[in-house]
């Protein structure tokens, strides 16, 4: 069945609820897991002479943390569950792009994100990132509530 | 992990290929299958038509329905995976498939990102996201 599972995640609950239920599952099948993490570019900054470049490093070292420190969740979890781990990280201001060509690079066969991130549950409606991955992706994807 | 997935079906060639990778799947991990066709109501009719109109059309879709879901029980009976199918009558088939799934405790509901209304543009099809947006069990998507 499916061999390779790419588990994008932000850092937020739910993300990391469906990333643990991910790991589960690629337990349960014997498939081996990517954690894919993708942070902002920073790019309006380049716009704003106001922004010194001692922020501008700060903010992205602080990116780079929080996106380590996901990654790091994933590879934490996948160990204790005895799956297989290895991680990726990606910069873009379009993280479903991102998320889909780490699918494709790494030749995932399912992608399971939550149904909703970092901007939470805005009214009933699914989550923009994972909206937008499903729209455009031609592996398929699980979604977890 | 899933012990129980539902797979609702249109008829449409995109839902048949997401039935053959369900059924795959629920062998895989040994879980079992429920098929559900939802047909529409069609209550309108009531006051366009005669009734008769409306006994004949749902009788039709039925054969339809129970066509499209002889292509689980068949798939799932190649496969040995246990199976049973229902088939529900409801204009809002996303309302009906979380509920179902729900009232006979399904883990898991797979289907085509698009089913017999095709690929709007680039969009992902409207009952799948309805289903998407409404349901409170994973969902896996396939394209």
């Amino acid at each position: 069945m499916f061999k390779h599972i790419l588990l994008p995640s932000d850092g937020s609950p739910l993300s990391e609820a469906a990333m643990r239920k991910g790991i589960q599952f690629a337990k349960t099948i014997n498939a081996r897991v990517t954690g894919f993490c993708v942070g902002p570019e920073l790019r309006h900054f380049v716009f704003d002479a106001d922004i010194g470049p001692e922020f501008r490093k700060q903010a992205a070292a602080a990116v780079q943390a929080e996106v380590a420190k996901n990654l790091l969740a994933i590879k934490k979890a996948a160990k204790e569950a005895g799956v297989p781990c290895e991680t990726a990280q990606e910069k873009s201001d379009q993280p479903y792009e991102a998320i889909i060509a780490a699918a494709q690079k790494g030749q995932c066969d399912l992608i399971i994100m939550a149904s909703h991130g970092r901007r939470g549950v805005q009214g009933l409606l699914l989550g923009s990132e994972t909206q937008k991955v499903l729209t455009h992706s031609k592996i398929p994807v699980l979604v977890y509530r | 992990m899933f012990k129980h997935i539902l797979l609702p079906t249109d008829g449409s060639s995109l839902s048949h290929v997401a039935i053959q990778k369900g059924v795959q799947l629920a062998k895989a991990i040994k879980a079992k299958i429920t098929g559900i066709s939802v047909i529409p109501e069609q209550e309108y009719y009531l006051y366009q038509m005669q009734v008769r109109v409306k006994e004949e059309t749902v009788k039709q879709h039925k054969v339809q329905a129970n066509r499209n879901l002889s292509v689980i029980e068949k798939a799932a009976k190649d496969a040995g995976v246990p199976c049973d199918t229902f088939c529900e009558i409801s204009d809002h088939p996303h309302e009906m498939i979380t509920k179902v799934a729900e009232k006979i405790g399904c883990d898991l509901i797979m289907m085509a990102s698009h089913g017999r209304r095709g690929v709007g543009a680039l969009l992902i099809g409207s009952e799948t996201e309805k289903v998407l947006t409404h349901s409170k069990i994973p969902v896996l998507v396939y394209r």
